[in-house]
């Protein structure tokens, strides 16, 4: 069947397709889900999905086609068991260069990070989802709600309430 | 403001450094301003660990194609056996068909000259032109099978009863004296004879047995007999002892007073007998004996 329609059976289209898209969804995958081990495996069944039936899925479609596959493993992977949130080894704290504080806010800043990171795992899935794609990936609220297809208003309320959430969590420190 | 219930996206429109100067400026004297600039400093300076797109991508790559040579591996042994023996002795010579046939409660996979897959279900018969193939991807098939084919030129099977051509695609076929049925579950199959001609699409499918075709969907990703069990949908029950004398080598003895054109759905296991008999006939309410040597089943009125 000749198809001279950018095609992701094209090996370097899909190439190309795999090295913009495969973080942030293997991202959106591990924030949904919580297990980065099993988030890149499920991006990696998603892509192979892709390439297997590629002669039906567009360039222009592979994307939603990726996200709906890998939600729908990610679905069906932990419909059985609750996931705990597991952000040890996986979320750090990025290294910061000025060192110059005394080591009581130190240690009191590493106790914070902590709590935080606990509060984040708590959070509700969809709630989580957008907090961590707005904060780390710096995604816009416009750019989250095409990930999941729905609107921008939507988003707008999850993050409002994730803060509202971990300030609840977090309480005085 | 914080404190305005109604105002249910202040937070994220303030993350987002969307908020008017006064706005900002009455938040900031807010006693809870603190708290959330400290909550979101914290989690901008967390970090995620970092993705290897490249090693991904190669991880990918490798096993993409150990997935591509998997219907291989599936090949019987009988299979490998049999089309050994037809070289040393130089069948081929004499024609250059190749032909398989299953026996009865059989499944053979045989992967076509190009690649493609094709699952013989049981008492079925296909014959294709390997020389030719590159020509015309054609199959001859009398029974049932399931067919996932590579794409590239046309795939014609070709049967008594009509002929379904496919690009590239997953679909069984099964075609039994009259009975015809097929179920296509991924592409696009174009079924045709000489008074009907459809496109059916991934999860439809279409049947004819001699009064009038009938079309529905369904929702099975493959055919239920590659896992061992034989399904129906509202198929007369004589289509239905057909299976069963396939799938077991039997003879149903159909000296009962059951109307045979009356309407069966249910499954039936492929691997065990009498689990199959007594599903079938209880449902069907008639009691029924298997005889001594296991050959022949005597319906009793």
């Amino acid at each position: 069947m000749p198809n001279n329609k950018k095609s992701t059976c094209d090996e370097r289209a899909f190439d190309e397709f795999f090295k913009s898209h495969s973080k942030l969804l293997r991202n959106y995958v591990y924030y949904k889900f919580g297990d980065l081990q099993q988030a890149e495996d499920i991006v990696q069944d998603a892509f192979i999905k892709l390439w297997h039936n590629c002669s039906k899925v567009p360039l222009d479609k592979a994307k939603s086609y990726v996200y709906t596959i890998a939600t729908n493993l990610g679905i069906s992977d932990t419909r059985h068991q609750k996931v705990r949130f597991k952000y040890k080894d996986y979320i750090t704290q990025r290294k910061s260069d000025v060192n110059n504080e005394s080591p009581e806010f130190i240690a009191l800043e590493k106790e914070y990070m902590e709590t935080l990171k606990n509060a984040i795992a708590e959070l509700p899935e969809r709630q989580r989802e957008v907090f961590l794609l707005s904060r780390i990936d710096k995604k816009t609220y416009r750019e989250i709600a095409e990930l999941s297809n729905v609107s921008v208003k939507a988003i707008e309320k999850l993050m409002h309430k994730a803060l509202v959430t971990l300030r609840k969590k977090i309480g005085n420190i | 403001m914080l404190d305005d219930k109604k105002d249910d996206i202040f937070l994220s429109r303030w993350a987002n450094g969307e908020l008017s100067e006064d706005e900002l400026l009455e938040f900031k004297a807010h006693p809870e301003y603190q708290h959330y600039e400290k909550i979101i400093a914290g989690a901008d300076a967390l970090d995620l660990k970092d993705f290897d797109t490249t090693n991904a991508l190669l991880a990918i790559k490798s096993n993409r194609s150990t997935k591509k040579s998997k219907p291989t591996i599936k090949l019987w042994p009988y299979m490998a056996a049999a089309a050994s023996i037809a070289i040393i002795f130089g069948l081929f010579l004499f024609s250059p068909k190749e032909s398989f046939t299953t026996g009865f409660g059989e499944k053979l996979t045989v992967t076509l000259p190009d690649g493609s897959e094709m699952i013989l279900n049981a008492k079925s018969n296909a014959i294709f032109d390997k020389n030719n193939w590159e020509d015309s991807r054609l199959v001859t098939l009398e029974g049932e099978a399931f067919f996932k084919v590579k794409k590239g030129s046309k795939f014609t099977v070709t049967t008594k009863n009509g002929e379904v051509s496919v690009l590239g695609t997953q679909f069984t076929v099964n075609s039994h004296k009259s009975f015809f049925e097929v179920n296509c579950f991924e592409g696009k199959v174009s079924v045709s004879n000489n008074k009907y001609n459809e496109v059916l699409t991934a999860g439809k499918a279409y049947r004819n047995f001699g009064i009038s075709p009938e079309n529905w969907s369904f929702k099975n990703q493959e055919p239920s007999w590659l896992t061992n069990t034989s399904s129906f949908r509202s198929i007369p029950v004589k289509y239905l002892f057909v299976a069963l004398e396939k799938q077991y080598d039997i003879k149903i003895n159909q000296n009962h007073n059951l109307d045979l054109q009356y309407k069966y759905t249910g499954t039936f296991p492929n691997d065990n007998i009498k689990v199959a008999l007594k599903t079938v006939f209880s449902t069907l309410g008639i009691k029924y004996s298997l005889s001594q040597d296991g050959k022949t089943v005597v319906l009793e009125k």
